[in-house]
């Protein structure tokens, strides 16, 4: 089940959870993500409830993922400063980390990578910036995105992409987003891959299988 | 000599009013710069065919099909006015296009009525299924939304 993970709709947007759900199913999507949504389903299209966490402090963070967990929800915390980046990526219940674009050049290095790899923890890719912006600063994501990449070739952590969708006109079916990805030394296979994370996310593999 | 040309449908979102083709083409000419540069537009050569009725043909020299397509996804407005671009196919042709946009279903037939919602007045246009898409009456500023008739049925 191809899944944007990221989309926020009416009153944050300018379009209903339904109605994103209509548009993102006509697109190709099998699942949207909406924060402090209702978890369910229209016309297909599965609402995936979740909690983002906006802090930079550790502590904070940890009080908000014991009172936020358990609940179905898809757990996402934004970027930091490089030690708050590793201190997040080795907690447990955070399934995904978000707005590493915002983050400086370091921030998300080669160890933050291995401890997302070893955790499962996600990193996400927000498509919005390439859309929305020009010039320098969708230079600088498109850097920053590049550098991701060569990461993930050699550790091979979860992605997932969001197109943080504040209307209907900023969704992009899972082949645009495909060709957006190019952009940055994104291959379909990996793509691909990476709308499909989320359901992974909420439902991981069990780590021993009964083999009968 | 004469380069080949290629040309791309795209869907339009929202549906009305269309865009002003001049206007379009310069759109695409900007995004198309911002995105590859001066010279990859220079020889690029995008231009817009036709628009109207929810779609668009737009023309490139053969072999900047995909670039033009990436371009064409991150347009977000024309003169101001917030659109979206969907490439639908791509064609050496117009008229195999052309004959595509016949066999699809016209996306054109949406009901307009005003509308009273949450204090204010809109004008509504309901398209065939649940969509309907609401333009805020006014002058300045006017505030558009995308709901369902669900949506307005439970207000």
């Amino acid at each position: 089940m191809d899944t944007d993970a990221c989309t926020h709709p009416y009153p944050a947007g300018n379009s209903s959870v339904r109605r994103m759900a209509i548009d993102a199913g006509a697109l190709g999507f099998g699942g949207i993500v909406i924060p402090g949504a209702r978890p369910g389903e229209y016309h297909g299209v599965r609402i995936i409830p979740a909690i983002i966490i906006s802090e930079t402090d550790i502590r904070k963070v940890t009080g908000q993922i014991r009172k936020g967990g358990n609940g179905g929800a898809l757990l996402l915390v934004d970027a930091g400063e490089n030690g708050f980046n590793r201190a997040i990526l080795a907690q447990k219940g955070v399934h995904g980390i978000r707005r590493v674009h915002r983050t400086p050049k370091n921030a998300f290095d080669h160890v933050a990578a291995r401890l997302a790899a070893e955790n499962g923890i996600a990193v996400d890719i927000d498509l919005s910036p390439l859309l929305q912006e020009k010039g320098i600063v969708r230079q600088k994501v498109l850097s920053r995105y590049n550098d991701l990449m060569r990461l993930y070739s050699r550790y091979h952590f979860p992605l997932t992409i969001s197109s943080n969708a504040c209307s209907v006109l900023d969704l992009r079916s899972p082949d645009e987003i495909c060709l957006i990805c190019t952009l940055f030394g994104m291959d379909e296979e990996d793509t691909g891959r990476a709308l499909q994370t989320v359901g992974t996310l909420l439902s991981p593999a069990d780590p021993v299988t009964v083999v009968p | 000599m004469r380069a080949k040309k290629r040309y791309i449908l795209a869907r339009i979102e929202p549906l009305q009013p269309d865009p002003d083709p001049k206007e379009l083409y310069l759109a695409i000419l900007e995004s198309v710069t911002g995105l590859f540069g001066d010279a990859q537009a220079a020889r690029m050569m995008p231009g817009v065919m036709t628009c109207g009725a929810g779609y668009t043909l737009i023309r490139c020299v053969r072999g900047y099909e995909v670039q033009l397509r990436i371009a064409l996804l991150t347009l977000t407005s024309v003169a101001e006015r917030r659109i979206a671009l969907h490439p639908v196919a791509t064609s050496g042709t117009m008229l195999a296009l052309r004959r595509r946009i016949a066999c699809m279903r016209p996306l054109c037939k949406e009901t307009i009525s005003p509308l009273h919602f949450r204090d204010r007045d809109y004008l509504a246009r309901r398209y065939p299924g649940q969509k309907v898409d609401l333009l805020e009456k006014g002058i300045k500023r006017q505030e558009l939304l995308f709901l369902t008739q669900d949506d307005l049925e439970e207000t």
